[in-house]
C-alpha cells in the first residue's frame, strides 16, 4: 500500500510545488511509483481529504488559514514544512517589521480594510511539525530524500552543519575571499552550497543552525566592512522570525 | 656539456684582452669582464667552468668576487693572478678554493696549462658524479629537465590517464582537470582545497547494496590512474601522513586504491602563501612521498626521482646530469624561499607535545573559541584531516542503494553526538581544543607524522581568524614563557625558609605489627595537625640518620595524630625501630598528589594491597568508611607472604565483620593454624563479581604484584583510566628537586605517587 501525499500552499509564491513538478521525468516517474499523490492543486485535479503526509508550502498570515492548517494536521499522519515560508516564515515575515496597518496600506492602498493579516510566521508556531524540507526554493532533492527516509522508517536528517562545510566540499572560493559577504556560516546546510557555487551568495534561506554563532558573524560582517545597518538587512531577508524571536 | 668556458676579469684592458686572445687562440670560449660587479652579473646568467681573476679591483675585491660565486656555484675553478703578490693573499686565495696565485705579468703559457689542468678536474669530477648516479637511478637521484621536456612528459600523461593540476581561478588556485599544458600554474603560493581530495574525495562510494539480496553488496573503488602535478612538499608530508592513518593497522581498500594508482608530481614552493609556516613543521621540503619533485631553478627544472614509477617516467623524455651549479642554483631558489616565510613557530616544533601537554587547561582556548562559528572550514580545508562520516543512500524502489563516506570534522557540533543524544564534545572550548591538539599532539604521537604541515589553507580560510595552528602553539609558548618568567623573577620570590626543614613531632604510641613490622602514632608539636590526604606521604626525619619516605596510614578523618608503619629494612628503618614512646622526630610533608577521592565518589572499589602496601591502603580504607555513602560497594583485598606477615590484624578481623566492606585475604603460603585462603593475590580477582563500567580498582602493593594484578583486571575490562596505583620511588625531598624520583619526565613526589594506569601508558620507567 503506497502512501498518501497532499501539497497544500498558504501565503507563498507557490514556487516549491512547481520545483517538485521540475523534477525529471525519471525522478518524477520514479516518485509517483512510491507514493500516491492524491491532492496537489499546481498539478493535478485530485482533491483527496485522505492522505498520511502532507506537505505544507508557505508561512502563516492570515487568521483564517490557521484553522485550515490545524485541519491538515489533525488529518496528516506526518506534517511536512517545505520551502522557507514555511519552515522559518521566510521572506514574508519581512512585513513583521512594521505595523498590520501599514503593511495593509502599502499593498492595498484604499481597499486596505477588506484585508485581515497578522504578522507572519513559520508553520511550527501554528501545529507541530514532523519534518522540513528547507530552502528557496525548497531543495527537491532533499524532499526526494524526505521520502525515502520514510518509507524505510527511517528518521529524516539534515545536516547540522552550517553552509560553509558544504562550500569548501564544493571546493568554492570563499565569497568573503571576493570582497562579497553572507552569512553561510550561520546557515543551516544541506544545499550544497548551490548559490556560492553558483557564483551568487549565502541569504541565510535555510534558517539558521541550532547554535548560531550570531555575536562572532555579526563581527565578521563589520570587519568587513558592513555597516550595522547592513548587518541587520543580512538577516532581515529570509530569518526576521527567528531573529525577532530571538 | 662544455667544460672549457673561462672569464677572465682584470680591470687592465691590456691584460684581459691579451689573456682572452690568447686563450682563444687554444680554442677556449673567453668572456672577459673589467669589474667584480661585472663578473658577478656575467656569472649569474651563463655558466663559466673557470675564472682568471685579478685581486686589485676597482669595487669589490677578485677575492670578494671569488668568494660569492663559490657559494652559489661550488664548482667553478679559479686562478688568481696579482701584481701585489702577499702571503695573506695567497693564503685567502687558497681559502676560497683557488688552484692557484700566479704573480703579472702572467705567462699566457703557464696560465693556459693551469686552465687546462682546472679543465680536466672538471670533467673527472662530472664523470664521476654520472657514475654514482647510474647505480642509483631510482634512489633519490636528481637530473635537470628542460621546461620543453617536462611540456612533453605532462602532455604524455594527459594522452594516457586523468591529468589533475594547478589552475587559477577568479583571484585563486585550485587543483582540477587539466587538458591542457597551458592551463597548469606551477608557480602558485597555496590552493583553496588541498590535493589529498584525490585521494580521499569529500564523497565517495564505498559500496553498493542490494536490499533485496545480501549477497549482491560488494565494495566499490576507484582503481582509474591519476597524474597529480604540482603538489607542494607540505602536502606531499600530509599525503605521508594521510598514509600513516590509512595504511597502518586496518589497510584502508579506498585510499590505497587511489593511492597506487596517483602519479604524484611535486613542486618546491618558490613563493610561500602569506598564512604559511611550513619551515616551522618541517614540512617545506618533501625526502620521499612523490613520484617526482621539480625545482624551478630559472630556464630549467631539477627533478628529483622518488619512485620506480618516477623514473620509469622520465625515460620518455630527455633528461641532463646536473651540474654542480644546477645544484647550487637549486639549493638558493630553496633557500630564498624560506627567506620568504611571513609566520614561524617562536620555538622548536619537537616542543610542541609538551607544551601542548602542559597547556590542557590554558585560559586561551575559550578565549579564541568564543568566536568560533563551528563552520568546519578549517578542518574541510586540511590536508592532513581525514575524519569522515558514513551515509546510506537508496534507490525510491527501495532495492538497490549505495553506502558513502563525506568528510566530517571535530570542529562540527555533532562529530561527537552519540546514541541516546550525549554529545561528548559539546562546546565550542572543546571542538577547539581538541583540533589543535590533533595538530600539535594527537596525530604525532599516534601516527609519528606532523598533524599540520603548515600549508596555512585554515588561517585563510576561518573568518573569525582563530583557526590558524601556528597563532595558538605560539600563544601557549608565550603563556609557559610568562610562567616561567614569573616563577624565575628571584627578585620578586619569597623563599620558603623552611623547606627542607622538618617539623617537630612526637611519638605517642609504638606497635608491633609483624617481626619486622611497626606502627608509630605521631603527634606534631604546637598543636598542629598533618592535614594529609590518603596516599600521600611524610619524610621522617632523624637527626644525624638522615630522611626517608613513609606513606602516612592513617586517614585525616581521625583526629590530632597520624600514624606511619615501617618495616625495617635499612639503616633508617633500623634506627627507627628502636624509637620509644616520648622521643622525638622530624616530619616533613605531607607531600605528593594522594588517591583521586573525586573519581572514586559513585564509583564501587576494589582496593588491592599486597604486604607492606596495605599501609598507605589502610589511610584509604579508613577514610574511604569514614564517608561511606560516598560510595558504591568497597571491595578489599589483601594478600600476605604467609600468616605471621600479615600486618595491622586487628584491622583485619575487624574490616572481616564490617558489613559495609567485603573484605577477602589469602597468603601466598599457609601453615597448621591457618584456614584462610591460600594462593598470590591475583587468586582473588576471578572470585570477585564487578561491573567493569562501574569500578575504580586501586593497587597497593610490590612491583611485581602490579604486573600480575594488572593483567588480571584488564581481564575483567576494567579502563586503564580506573586502574590507580600507587608506586614507590627513592624520594629525597619530596618537592620536586632533587630528582631521585624522575620516571621519564614524571617526578614522582610531585605528580604522583597515586597514578592511573593511562597515565603510566607512555612512561616506560613505570611498571
Amino acid at each position: 500500500m503506497k502512501p498518501k501525499v497532499a501539497f497544500f500552499d498558504f501565503t507563498s509564491c507557490e514556487g516549491c510545488q512547481l520545483d517538485v513538478l521540475n523534477l525529471t521525468g525519471e525522478e518524477l516517474l520514479d516518485l509517483l511509483a512510491a507514493v500516491d499523490i492524491v491532492n496537489f492543486r499546481e498539478a493535478i485535479s485530485r482533491r483527496d481529504e485522505d492522505y498520511d503526509i502532507a506537505f505544507i508550502e508557505g508561512s502563516i498570515s492570515r487568521d483564517s488559514e490557521i484553522p485550515r492548517l490545524q485541519k491538515i494536521r489533525s488529518q496528516a499522519k506526518i506534517l511536512v514544512a517545505l520551502g522557507a515560508c514555511a519552515c522559518i516564515g521566510g521572506v514574508n515575515c519581512l512585513k513583521n517589521h512594521l505595523t498590520m496597518n501599514e503593511a495593509l496600506k502599502i499593498v492595498y492602498g484604499d481597499d486596505a480594510k477588506q484585508f485581515d493579516t497578522i504578522p507572519a510566521r513559520p508553520i511550527n508556531a501554528v501545529v507541530p511539525v514532523d519534518a522540513y524540507v528547507r530552502g528557496c526554493p525548497a531543495q527537491t532533492g532533499e524532499l526526494v530524500k524526505l521520502v525515502k527516509a520514510l518509507l524505510l522508517g527511517k528518521k529524516p536528517e539534515t545536516p547540522s552543519y552550517p553552509v560553509c562545510t558544504e562550500c569548501k566540499m564544493a571546493g568554492n572560493i570563499c565569497v568573503y575571499e571576493l570582497g562579497k559577504t553572507c552569512i553561510g556560516p550561520v546557515t543551516r546546510a544541506g544545499c550544497g552550497a548551490i548559490c556560492v557555487t553558483g557564483g551568487r551568495q549565502c541569504w541565510g534561506c535555510r534558517g539558521l543552525v541550532d547554535e548560531p554563532n550570531i555575536n562572532s558573524q555579526e563581527e565578521i560582517l563589520k570587519k568587513y566592512g558592513l555597516t550595522p545597518a547592513q548587518v541587520i538587512e543580512k538577516f532581515k531577508i529570509y530569518n526576521t522570525y527567528s531573529e525577532v524571536k530571538k | 656539456m662544455k667544460t672549457n668556458s673561462v672569464l677572465v676579469v682584470d680591470d687592465e684592458a691590456i691584460v684581459r684582452e691579451s689573456i682572452r686572445d690568447w686563450l682563444k687562440e687554444s680554442g677556449y670560449d673567453v668572456a672577459i669582464a673589467e669589474s667584480a660587479e661585472e663578473a658577478l652579473k656575467m656569472v649569474a646568467k651563463k655558466e663559466y667552468n673557470v675564472l682568471v681573476l685579478d685581486v686589485r679591483l676597482p669595487g669589490k675585491s677578485g677575492l670578494t668576487a671569488l668568494k660569492e660565486i663559490k657559494a652559489q656555484y661550488p664548482g667553478v675553478k679559479a686562478i688568481i693572478i696579482t701584481a701585489y703578490p702577499s702571503e695573506e693573499t695567497t693564503a685567502e686565495a687558497h681559502k676560497l678554493g683557488a688552484l692557484e696565485v700566479m704573480v703579472k705579468p702572467v705567462a699566457p703559457e703557464d696560465l693556459e696549462k693551469l686552465i687546462n689542468e682546472a679543465v680536466e678536474t672538471i670533467g673527472k669530477e662530472e664523470a664521476a658524479a654520472k657514475k654514482t648516479a647510474r647505480k642509483a637511478i631510482s634512489a633519490k637521484k636528481s637530473f635537470v629537465i628542460s621546461k620543453r621536456s617536462f611540456r612533453t612528459l605532462v602532455e604524455n600523461l594527459i594522452k594516457n590517464m586523468e591529468v589533475v593540476g594547478v589552475k587559477s581561478k577568479k583571484s585563486k588556485f585550485v587543483f582540477d582537470r587539466i587538458s591542457n599544458f597551458d592551463e597548469l600554474k606551477m608557480d602558485y603560493d597555496v590552493t583553496v582545497i588541498p590535493p589529498t581530495k584525490y585521494l580521499f574525495p569529500a564523497k565517495e562510494t564505498i559500496l553498493k547494496f542490494d536490499l533485496t539480496d545480501f549477497k549482491k553488496s560488494a565494495p566499490v573503488l576507484d582503481t582509474a590512474p591519476r597524474a597529480i602535478i604540482g603538489v607542494h612538499p607540505y602536502d606531499i608530508n600530509a599525503i605521508q601522513m594521510l598514509d600513516e592513518a590509512f595504511i597502518t593497522a586496518n589497510p584502508d581498500p579506498n585510499y590505497i586504491a587511489r593511492r597506487q594508482n596517483s602519479i604524484i608530481i611535486g613542486v618546491d614552493v618558490l613563493n610561500p602563501s602569506p598564512k604559511a609556516f611550513s619551515p616551522s613543521m618541517g614540512t617545506n621540503v618533501a625526502e620521499t612521498g612523490f613520484d617526482l619533485l621539480l625545482t624551478d631553478i630559472g630556464d630549467t627544472y631539477m627533478v628529483t626521482i622518488g619512485s620506480q614509477k618516477g623514473a620509469d617516467l622520465l625515460k620518455q623524455v630527455q633528461v641532463i646530469e646536473p651540474t654542480t651549479d644546477d645544484i647550487a642554483r637549486q639549493k638558493m631558489v630553496r633557500d630564498e624561499a624560506i627567506g620568504k616565510y611571513q609566520l614561524s613557530l617562536d620555538f622548536p616544533r619537537e616542543r610542541l607535545p609538551k607544551l601542548l601537554e602542559d597547556a590542557y587547561d590554558d585560559p586561551y582556548w575559550a578565549e579564541r573559541a568564543s568566536t568560533c562559528l563551528s563552520c568546519g572550514s578549517c578542518v574541510m580545508v586540511c590536508p592532513t584531516c581525514f575524519c569522515f562520516d558514513v551515509q546510506d543512500d537508496v534507490a525510491l524502489n527501495l532495492k538497490g542503494g549505495e553506502r558513502s563516506r563525506l568528510w566530517d570534522g571535530c570542529m562540527l557540533v555533532d562529530f561527537a553526538r552519540v546514541a541516546g543524544g550525549e554529545n561528548f564534545r559539546h562546546d565550542k572550548t572543546s571542538r577547539f581544543h581538541h583540533r589543535m591538539y590533533r595538530k600539535g599532539k594527537y596525530v604525532l604521537e599516534r601516527y609519528g607524522r606532523m598533524g599540520c604541515v603548515g600549508c596555512g589553507r585554515c588561517g585563510i580560510a576561518c573568518l573569525a581568524e582563530i583557526a590558524s595552528p601556528v597563532e595558538a602553539f605560539n600563544a601557549i609558548a608565550e603563556s609557559a614563557r610568562a610562567k616561567q618568567l614569573a616563577l624565575r623573577a628571584t627578585e620578586a620570590v619569597r623563599p620558603e625558609i623552611e623547606l627542607y626543614t622538618p617539623m617537630q613531632a612526637e611519638i605517642v604510641r609504638v606497635e608491633n605489627l609483624a617481626a619486622k613490622e611497626k606502627v608509630f602514632e605521631i603527634k606534631l608539636m604546637g598543636g598542629k595537625t598533618l592535614g594529609q590526604k590518603p596516599g600521600q606521604f611524610v619524610e621522617l626525619s632523624l637527626f644525624g640518620m638522615g630522611e626517608a619516605p613513609f606513606g602516612v596510614a592513617s586517614s585525616p578523618t581521625r583526629h590530632g595524630t597520624f600514624e606511619i608503619a615501617v618495616r625495617n629494612v635499612g639503616s633508617l628503618t633500623n634506627v627507627s625501630h628502636n624509637l620509644k614512646k616520648g622521643e622525638t622526630v622530624g616530619i616533613r610533608g605531607p607531600f605528593g598528589n594522594g588517591f583521586p577521592l573525586k573519581q572514586f565518589e559513585g564509583k564501587d572499589l576494589l582496593l588491592v594491597a599486597g604486604g607492606t602496601g596495605i599501609f598507605p591502603m589502610r589511610s584509604l580504607i579508613q577514610y574511604v568508611l569514614d564517608n561511606r555513602k560516598l560510595y558504591g560497594r568497597v571491595i578489599v583485598l589483601y594478600g600476605a607472604r604467609g600468616p605471621a606477615e600479615r600486618l595491622f590484624t586487628d584491622d583485619l578481623e575487624s574490616w572481616k565483620n564490617n558489613p559495609d566492606l567485603e573484605f577477602q585475604e589469602t597468603v601466598d603460603r599457609g601453615d597448621a593454624n591457618w584456614k584462610g585462603n591460600v594462593g598470590v593475590i591475583t587468586t582473588l580477582i576471578p572470585k570477585v563479581q564487578l561491573d567493569p563500567k562501574k569500578t575504580v580498582a586501586v593497587i597497593v602493593g610490590p612491583p611485581i604484584m602490579y604486573r600480575f594484578v594488572i593483567v588480571e583486571l584488564k581481564k575483567r575490562d576494567i579502563a586503564d583510566e580506573n586502574v590507580i596505583m600507587s608506586l614507590e620511588r627513592r624520594m629525597k625531598c619530596g618537592v620536586g628537586k632533587c630528582g631521585h624520583c624522575q620516571m621519564n619526565g614524571l617526578y614522582v613526589c610531585q605528580e604522583g605517587p597515586v597514578f592511573s594506569l593511562a597515565q603510566l601508558r607512555t612512561v616506560r620507567e613505570a611498571v
